[in-house]
């Protein structure tokens, strides 16, 4: 095993490990907070990739923004306006069976699968190559999405809005 | 990507430019009047007539825009315009302007008079995304634009908000929403493992090398297909559309009936003939490339729909719902004219779309109405309807056997054409369980019909006057009805001619 | 260099930039009271040591003795927590800031800063963001009103605050073509600094600053009148001096931030017309860098001292309706000039 291999199991740990806590714990405040390591769990397989820009953006993102957005609205609804939330689970069972299924499917494909693979070459920076795909290739994409973007936000604004009687 | 491809790609995207202009100066003009927002509807009906002008106009152009990669596969792109995706693209459009017009006249609309730029943007939100489904022939494109439709959806259907159901709706169509879009990338992620390329043209000479394993890319395929199926609403992932369309305002319902499945069906189709089809025989049948059978899943999935939708409909008394279900089993027939597998399949799609267009927007229309006056959607408050208010009973009675299928509407037409190709593709098995299903949704539409005509209600109701603008709308879905019923040879010349779909 | 050596010397550089922010820091504390009370017509500290010199250090081994109190409805673990983080945010922020040149020490290549990160930019942005965690989960656990309504101010205005500069930062990056600060400093050779290429976005981005450090007249997080301490009301001994070094600390990077992206960091216009040696010439370079963050942390002080505190509602529409268009302008302005004269 290669500090390769080390440096990546540790981070699929954390991933899985912060993940469990995340769906299993019963406060909700820890459940964001562990998140917070999933996400790192992440950025870091990303960054053994060779993709630190989107290492650094789901950083930025995900930990700076997302999440600390849904801490907010935990803090807000919890604490403020003294709304108890409970994570509770219902449906153990079939739960486990339908995920268990999932599971055996994906780890089966996985393993059996020929996967297209690409020799690795030692990781240059990403950033500038993927700003010009960004702005060439995948123009459409990126216009498209800016686009959604502003719908979702018009979105959120109609749904935050209060209705008058 | 050069420049001279680009403004090459940007013409062949005129009406998607367009619908994208007209959103933003929607949005421009919800915040320049906001103290009189009556303008912003026209402003809408602007956009979309223009959009519909260069659909219209794009009719005999085909070709491919956005392409990407390198030299060796440089014609090929992430969209695809041809005279098929040409043909939902105005279903789409012919829709919207009718649901612009709904909006005008729905109460529920009305009270939200003040939101009314927010709800114009978001439907144009949809029909964005619609428009990009129909002619995406790239994995991240059909995402992208599959979620650009679902969230604007997500919204709208609760966007009435002072009615609990509406918030139940919307919270119920996103939850299902997320759960069926994540299958789906990960269909996309599996396929993208094995192939390396998102691009359907690139996926259909790839997925033809012998050593591809048949179980992930099954696997993959029905994933994929969970997120399309969710979007036609067909069973297993049909939970939605009751409460949905019961819950969200019905100028929503309506859309949500007719153009978002008519873009989920263009998707499907696109997908299954461009990555799959390795040639189509003298007869017109498409021959697939042999690793995943989409024949079976699809007359599997057609059978469990209509079965489903057709009985869960019996039992509903309210007409919004039962409309819903019976929206389902439509999904169901049509699915059956994808199941052929071949051109003359194709064709009876696309006539069924043409005429359920027509007869579904109808039948919601008149819902609408009677809503607007009586505020119930209760099939036992429609008691001795027929009487009250004859032009408005006879319109929905007409809506309602079309939708059955029964001449001399336009539905028998649309029937007729997909049992047909059944017949000449040997599926004779499955035309009599069509027809079976048929004489089963007779039962519930003409339930409504001996509400209206038979029962005496309890307490006498006054007449229902509709306006002018209103009786005029009716009119138009009503009369087409009639002709295409009689003088269908247009329509079907208008389907032959497009089921060009560019790629073999 | 191989990999010992290269752990040797980042070790080695680590150990020096964290005693320098250490000092900086004992001496900043001193330095704003003294100015304070200069500004105010006051004395201000003068007793401990020469001119009250060793004053912090004083105040430091005050809270060291104290002792550490745990409110009983708090959430231990995260009151715990949070101090650290807001601590290993502030510092670690410090790893991708340029001090000077690459210079040789003893036929070494070494380049003056911890790590040369090709995306350095970003990394301060994602570090900075990170830093509302340690004042969110303070408010959070510590139990109490003041706290909870100091971290949720403290969180919306970070994230607000965050965008506009995010977006000035975007401009800089449009001139320099990296997002490596070496590269962006060396990108403003000779006048053509970005305070003076790009005046809106450099107001944005110092202004953003000063809110993402809680710095008055943005610090609404702990307003003493409403809010007794904000989100550290209910710390006391070393986990009190951790948010009070991670202030600190943030106000240096701040100021050290401010002057990579838009004051040329560590060069001297046309230093190199006058042919001094290297050495000499690096020595002013890094000297250079220092005086301008010193004069940036004057800067700070002097706005805390004179401008009157926002209120709430005031600091969001600041926020949102002006800064951030701003910003959006310098974009657009930046693109011109660009295209304009083709630099």
């Amino acid at each position: 095993m290669s500090l390769y291999d080390i440096i990546f199991y540790l981070f699929a740990a954390i991933t899985i490990l912060s993940g469990f806590i995340v769906v299993t714990s019963k406060n909700i405040v820890y459940s964001a907070f562990s998140l917070l390591f999933t996400f790192f769990g992440v950025a870091g397989i990303y960054v053994l990739l060779g993709a630190d820009f989107i290492a650094i953006v789901q950083i930025l993102v995900y930990v700076g923004g997302i999440l600390i957005l849904l801490l907010f609205g935990v803090m807000l609804t919890n604490k403020i306006t003294n709304v108890d939330i409970r994570t509770g689970t219902i449906h153990v069972l079939p739960g486990a069976v339908a995920v268990g299924v999932l599971m055996g499917l994906l780890l089966s494909a996985m393993v059996w699968t020929e996967w297209k693979t690409q020799p690795s070459e030692t990781p240059v920076t990403t950033t500038v190559t993927l700003g010009r795909l960004l702005i060439t290739d995948y123009i459409l994409i990126f216009e498209l999405l800016g686009i959604l973007l502003l719908i979702a936000l018009i979105g959120a604004a109609s749904i935050a809005r209060r209705e008058q009687e | 990507m050069e420049l001279s491809n680009l403004s090459h790609s940007l013409n062949l995207l005129l009406p998607e430019l367009t619908l994208s202009i007209a959103l933003l100066v929607l949005v421009l003009f919800d915040l320049i009047f906001h103290h009189d927002k009556k303008i912003i509807s026209y402003v809408a009906l602007i956009g979309l007539l223009a959009t519909g002008f260069f659909v219209i106009n794009q009719f005999s152009l085909s070709g491919f825009a956005f392409s990407t990669g390198n030299e060796s596969y440089r014609n090929f792109g992430m969209i695809t315009i041809d005279s098929f995706g040409s043909f939902f693209k105005l279903i789409v459009i012919v829709a919207s302007v009718i649901i612009v017009f709904f909006s005008l006249s729905s109460d529920e609309i009305k009270k939200t008079s003040e939101r009314i730029g927010e709800y114009y943007a978001l439907i144009f939100g949809m029909i964005l995304g619609m428009l990009f489904m129909i002619s995406a022939t790239d994995l991240i494109l059909i995402y992208l634009s599959v979620e650009l439709l679902s969230l604007s959806s997500y919204v709208l259907a609760g966007f009435t908000k002072l009615r609990e159901r509406n918030s139940e709706a919307s919270l119920k169509y996103m939850i299902y929403g997320s759960v069926s879009s994540g299958l789906m990338l990960f269909g996309i992620s599996l396929v993208y493992g094995m192939t390396g390329t998102t691009n359907l043209y690139m996926i259909n000479s790839l997925i033809q090398i012998p050593h591809l394993n048949l179980f992930t890319f099954s696997f993959a395929m029905i994933l994929i297909f969970a997120g399309i199926g969710y979007k036609i609403s067909s069973a297993p992932f049909h939970f939605w559309t009751p409460d949905v369309y019961e819950g969200a305002p019905i100028t929503i319902t309506a859309f949500l009936s007719v153009a978002s499945k008519a873009a989920g069906f263009a998707l499907l189709i696109r997908f299954v003939k461009i990555t799959f089809v390795s040639y189509i025989d003298t007869s017109g049948f498409w021959q697939l490339i042999h690793v995943f059978d989409w024949k079976t899943l699809i007359v599997v999935i057609s059978i469990f729909t209509m079965t489903l939708g057709n009985f869960s409909a019996l039992w509903q008394d309210n007409l919004k719902r039962m409309l819903a279900y019976s929206s389902i089993a439509h999904a169901g027939y049509i699915m059956l004219g994808l199941a052929v597998l071949s051109n003359q399949g194709l064709t009876a799609m696309l006539i069924y779309f043409a005429v359920y267009l027509l007869m579904n927007l109808g039948a919601f229309l008149v819902v609408m109405l009677i809503a607007n006056k009586i505020n119930s959607e209760e099939i036992d408050d429609y008691d001795g309807l027929g009487y009250s208010s004859p032009f408005l009973a006879a319109s929905l009675a007409i809506f309602l056997i079309s939708l059955t299928g029964l001449p001399p509407t336009a539905g028998f037409i649309g029937k007729l054409y997909l049992f047909v190709a059944l017949v000449d593709a040997n599926m004779i098995g499955l035309a009599v369980v069509a027809l079976l299903n048929t004489v089963v949704s007779l039962y519930y539409y003409v339930r409504v019909l001996k509400h209206m005509y038979l029962t005496k209600p309890e307490t006498a109701i006054p007449e229902i006057k509709t306006s002018k603008p209103n009786t005029i709308l009716v009119l138009v879905l009503l009369i087409p009805i009639f002709i295409f019923g009689i003088y269908f040879t247009p329509l079907v010349d208008l389907a032959k001619g497009c089921i060009t779909i560019l790629g073999l | 260099m191989n990999i010992t050596e290269i752990i040797v010397v980042s070790l080695i550089k680590i150990v020096l930039v964290i005693v320098m922010i250490l000092v900086a820091v004992i001496f900043l504390v001193y330095f704003e009271r003294r100015i304070s009370a200069w500004i105010q017509y006051r004395i201000g500290p003068n007793r401990v040591g020469w001119k009250g010199i060793l004053q912090t250090t004083a105040d430091v081994m005050k809270l060291l003795l104290k002792e550490d109190i745990v409110p009983s409805a708090s959430n231990k673990t995260l009151h715990t927590l949070a101090p650290i983080i807001a601590l290993f945010v502030a510092f670690s922020t410090y790893a991708v800031i340029p001090f000077g040149p690459d210079v040789t020490i003893f036929g070494y290549q070494v380049k003056l800063m911890v790590a040369d990160v090709n995306i350095g930019v970003l990394y301060v942005l994602a570090l900075t963001s990170l830093g509302v965690y340690g004042i969110t989960f303070a408010g959070y656990s510590s139990g109490s009103k003041y706290s909870l309504l100091g971290g949720i101010r403290s969180s919306a205005q970070m994230i607000s605050y965050e965008v506009s500069m995010g977006f000035s930062v975007a401009g800089v990056l449009l001139l320099s073509e990296s997002l490596n600060p070496q590269k962006i400093v060396l990108a403003q050779s000779g006048w053509m600094w970005n305070a003076i290429l790009q005046p809106i976005g450099f107001i944005t981005f110092v202004v953003s600053a000063f809110a993402e450090t809680n710095r008055l007249p943005f610090d609404l997080p702990e307003a003493e009148p409403e809010l007794v301490g904000g989100y550290h009301t209910e710390y006391s001994s070393m986990k009190f001096a951790g948010f009070f070094l991670a202030e600190y600390a943030n106000m240096i990077i701040a100021s050290a931030m401010i002057t990579t992206l838009y004051l040329g960091g560590w060069q001297i216009p046309y230093i190199d017309k006058l042919g001094l040696g290297v050495t000499l010439t690096t020595l002013l370079q890094v000297g250079a860098f220092f005086l301008k963050v010193i004069f940036l942390l004057f800067f700070f002080i002097w706005v805390r001292w004179s401008i009157p505190r926002f209120r709430y509602d005031q600091l969001m529409s600041l926020g949102w309706k002006v800064m951030f268009p701003l910003s959006i302008i310098n974009i657009i302005w930046v693109a011109c000039l660009i295209m304009i004269f083709n630099l």
